[in-house]
């Protein structure tokens, strides 16, 4: 696997700007508690206020800093993007190389369960069970890992199949190497690009899904989240201060996905070298 | 007629025969065959009572025990009954005397002739052996190595004795005067059984009917001489058949590790021995027949160190290897020789458990192999054809080498990084940390596949299968990777399964070989049969198709 990641996305305008955006999104979550100029969830009387010196995009409906929120917002909307993007590409790999590498009823059992899961629709699925059981950060971490690992695990399954084929890896057997030992050490280090790609995807749609079950307001709501405010901003719509809390954060939800699309689509000739020669042309 | 039971010589305190048991019939010829300092020598003195040493058991001949004859009644026997050749003829043979004279004396001296039919007598032998009339009164220091030697013989010749001990008869002789000689000594008198002590084994091959091998002051291997030749059994025959130089072999000549020591408990041989086990080291093996031979090995001679049965593995319709069947011995190369596709890589990778077999079993010391764990890996290791692909590119040298010890669970961390400085070492690759820490694709191939090499050989294997190991080097190369491979071999008694379409290098490294066609075993012996003798079509046009700098020109053509 000679394909270099870093030059790949180096080589593409908008995996440059991907980039950029991404930092710049990382930058705000971790440097939420200086940017904000409020405690994100304290209420105060002042509520409903326009933009002004003191709350640069007004305050909510019960009085907290939409600026704050937005900012720590970002926190949320990473975290989970993130903690899901890690699981399901853990769960992922650990699924399509072990089913690669052992092979057998075990490889016929995983990959049935991975083509059922692809085939039926996530977002209904996710809908429904954080409707039921109103999810915190981390069961929506988990919940949306357990159900987005499938489509990576094919790739990676695909790809280990190819490598085991490998010299170094019938060496290593040939040492008496058990399957983890050829998985940790010959396979996984190979799968390494692909593995960044799929975990980019991951965390897109972790971001969006998230943002999604906010907006739709089945998820904690005690934790800000860019959904949850963009909903407030829509309950509040006769108002004429709901254009404040929505756009920015509509803005911020948007840059981000954008940001991490253009990474992943920069990165893509990874997974698919083809496509190289079609965007050169 | 000539029986002799645990015989023991010793020199003070060193031992120099222990416990030799041999039986000679009338007219027959027994070769004693061993390296120098082994005793041959001794042997011969101690029938000829000559020896001053003290001499314990029994030498029975014809009957009587020499051991405990008079002086007077051995003076009666030696040199009319029995008689001797010794090796240095220019330090026997007086050199007061003419040759005549000398011969002359001991039929004279036994009362058996007068002096003139004793000069007849004398003159006749001289002129049998081939000495011109004109030398018969020369004095020995004006005759030749050769002509002394046939002095020698025809002395020995003189009284018609029953039991001839010759003590490297030919080996102070050229070639030519060699095969002359050893045409007398087997011409004469069919009646007199000989006793030929050497260490020459084309002397054996020519003169002998048997031959015992001795090493260490007993003997370790006995049988008919074209037998034990063609087909050593003690790891001892065959290392001193690989290191003699001859016509016949066409591997390259192949030392013995180490030196003779004594003494030694246990088996005399197992210091230097490949396949000594714990028992070698503790007791002494007995001389027991086996399978047509006297062989005193505790494990019954070279043992069959991995095997196969009808091994056939299908890759759909396809058959890539049909009922093979081939053993490997300690300490021998077989190489698979045969064209692309014809299944030796697929052969390899199902006895190193890279494919399932479809049919058939594998063998490892006897013991049919089912799955195959660390056990089984540390016995049997493989060299892949290319070594670019089977180092991981993510590994440096050092990484790489110790990466069998990491698998297996060997020893620590330090212990492992000094095996694999060591294994190194014997491959001939530098062991510097600069050159430990270089990433495959910064070495040379011939120092990849040296890595890759080190890397097989640092669970101490006892048989390599060698997939095209200098497939991907230049000549120059491949001659310094095989001289290694032999090297190793000498060294730690590897057993190699050699693959390779070149039977010229084939024939090179291999004790035996087997040519493969289309999945299977189509002819299989001694690379000297294969390579002189094929029977078959396909080794045929494989050996005329093989590299030879002679032009070919208007010979090349295909088919049989």
């Amino acid at each position: 696997m000679h394909i270099d990641l870093k030059k790949e996305i180096k080589e593409s305008g908008p995996g440059k700007i991907g980039i950029i955006i991404l930092l710049l999104m990382i930058a705000v979550a971790l440097l939420a508690p200086v940017l904000a100029r409020y405690d994100p969830y304290q209420q105060s009387t002042a509520s409903l206020l326009s933009p002004s010196w003191n709350h640069w995009l007004g305050t909510n409906h019960v009085g907290q800093d939409v600026w704050s929120r937005l900012v720590f917002g970002a926190r949320t909307s990473l975290l989970v993007g993130f903690g899901v993007g890690i699981l399901s590409t853990l769960l992922g790999t650990i699924f399509g190389v072990s089913a690669a590498l052992v092979g057998g009823l075990y490889e016929k059992v995983v990959m049935r369960i991975v083509d059922a899961f692809i085939v039926i629709p996530m977002v209904i699925i996710v809908i429904l069970i954080s409707a039921y059981i109103r999810p915190s950060i981390l069961t929506l971490i988990l919940l949306l890992s357990l159900l987005s690992w499938q489509g990576g695990a094919r790739i990676m399954r695909a790809q280990a199949l190819s490598l085991k084929e490998r010299g170094h890896v019938a060496a290593a057997r040939s040492f008496g190497a058990h399957h983890f030992y050829i998985a940790w050490r010959h396979i996984v280090p190979d799968l390494g690009p692909i593995l960044l790609v799929d975990f980019i995807y991951s965390v897109r749609r972790a971001v969006f899904m998230e943002a999604g079950l906010a907006f739709l307001g089945i998820t904690d709501p005690t934790v800000v989240s860019w959904g949850m405010m963009m909903r407030d901003a829509l309950s509040f719509s006769y108002l004429n201060v709901w254009q404040w809390w929505l756009v920015p954060t509509g803005v911020a939800l948007s840059l981000t996905i954008i940001g991490l699309t253009f990474v992943g689509h920069a990165a893509e000739p990874v997974i698919e070298p083809r496509l190289r020669g079609a965007e050169v042309a | 007629m000539l029986e002799i039971k645990d015989l023991r010589v010793s020199y003070g305190q060193d031992v120099v025969l222990n416990g030799i048991d041999l039986e000679l019939k009338s007219g027959e010829t027994l070769a004693i065959v061993g390296e120098s300092g082994t005793g041959k020598t001794t042997l011969g003195l101690s029938i000829m009572r000559l020896v001053e040493g003290t001499v314990r058991g029994t030498i029975r001949f014809n009957g009587k025990d020499l051991l405990t004859l008079s002086d007077n009644e051995m003076q009666q026997i030696r040199w009319s009954q029995i008689a001797m050749v010794f090796q240095n003829a220019n330090n026997v043979l007086n050199p007061i005397y003419t040759v005549l004279n000398q011969i002359m004396e001991p039929m004279i001296e036994h009362g058996l002739k007068s002096k003139k039919e004793a000069q007849d007598r004398a003159a006749e032998l001289l002129g049998y052996f081939g000495l011109p009339q004109n030398r018969f009164t020369a004095y020995p220091h004006q005759l030749s190595g050769g002509e002394q030697q046939k002095v020698l013989l025809a002395m020995a010749m003189a009284n018609d004795p029953e039991l001839l001990i010759l003590d490297e008869p030919l080996s102070s002789l050229d070639a030519a005067a060699r095969a002359e000689v050893g045409n007398l000594i087997r011409e004469t008198d069919k009646h007199c059984a000989k006793l030929l002590a050497t260490h020459d084994l084309d002397t054996v091959s020519k003169l002998a009917d048997r031959m015992a091998v001795l090493y260490g002051g007993k003997i370790i291997e006995a049988g008919p001489s074209q037998d034990v030749l063609s087909r050593p059994r003690h790891p001892y025959t065959r290392a001193l058949i690989r290191a003699y130089p001859n016509m016949t072999t066409v591997k390259d000549l192949q030392g013995i590790k180490g030196q003779m020591a004594r003494p030694v408990s246990g088996c005399p041989f197992h210091p230097r021995c490949t396949q000594a086990i714990d028992i070698c080291r503790t007791e002494v093996p007995k001389l027991v027949w086996n399978q047509g031979r006297h062989i005193a090995c505790h494990r019954g001679g070279i043992i069959t160190l991995l095997s196969t049965k009808n091994l056939t593995k299908c890759f759909g319709s396809l058959k890539a290897i049909e009922s093979v069947s081939l053993h490997i011995e300690a300490g021998e190369t077989l190489s698979l020789v045969g064209q692309t596709g014809s299944g030796k890589t697929t052969l390899a990778k199902t006895i190193m458990g890279l494919h399932q077999p479809t049919e058939g079993d594998v063998y490892l010391e006897g013991a049919k192999v089912d799955s195959r764990g660390r056990d089984f890996y540390k016995r049997v290791q493989m060299v892949f054809q290319n070594p670019g692909e089977s180092l991981s590119h993510r590994l440096s040298v050092l990484e790489a080498v110790v990466e069998p010890l990491d698998i297996q669970e060997i020893g620590t961390d330090e212990e492992r990084k000094e095996k694999a400085r060591q294994v190194l070492g014997e491959v001939e690759l530098p062991r510097t940390n600069d050159f430990l820490s270089k990433y495959p694709h910064q070495l040379s191939g011939g120092e990849m596949q040296r890595v890759a090499i080190a890397r097989a050989l640092v669970l101490d294997p006892a048989l390599l299968i060698a997939d095209e190991p200098t497939a991907f080097l230049d000549a120059s190369i491949q001659a310094k990777i095989l001289k290694l491979l032999l090297n190793l071999q000498e060294q730690r008694g590897l057993s190699m399964l050699y693959i390779t379409h070149d039977i010229a290098a084939a024939r090179k490294v291999s004790d035996r070989i087997a040519i493969m066609l289309n999945g299977k075993i189509i002819e299989e012996g001694s690379s000297n049969e294969i390579v002189a003798a094929p029977k078959q079509g396909y080794t045929r046009s494989l050996l005329r198709a093989a590299s030879t700098l002679r032009s070919t020109k208007s010979t090349i053509d295909e088919g049989d």
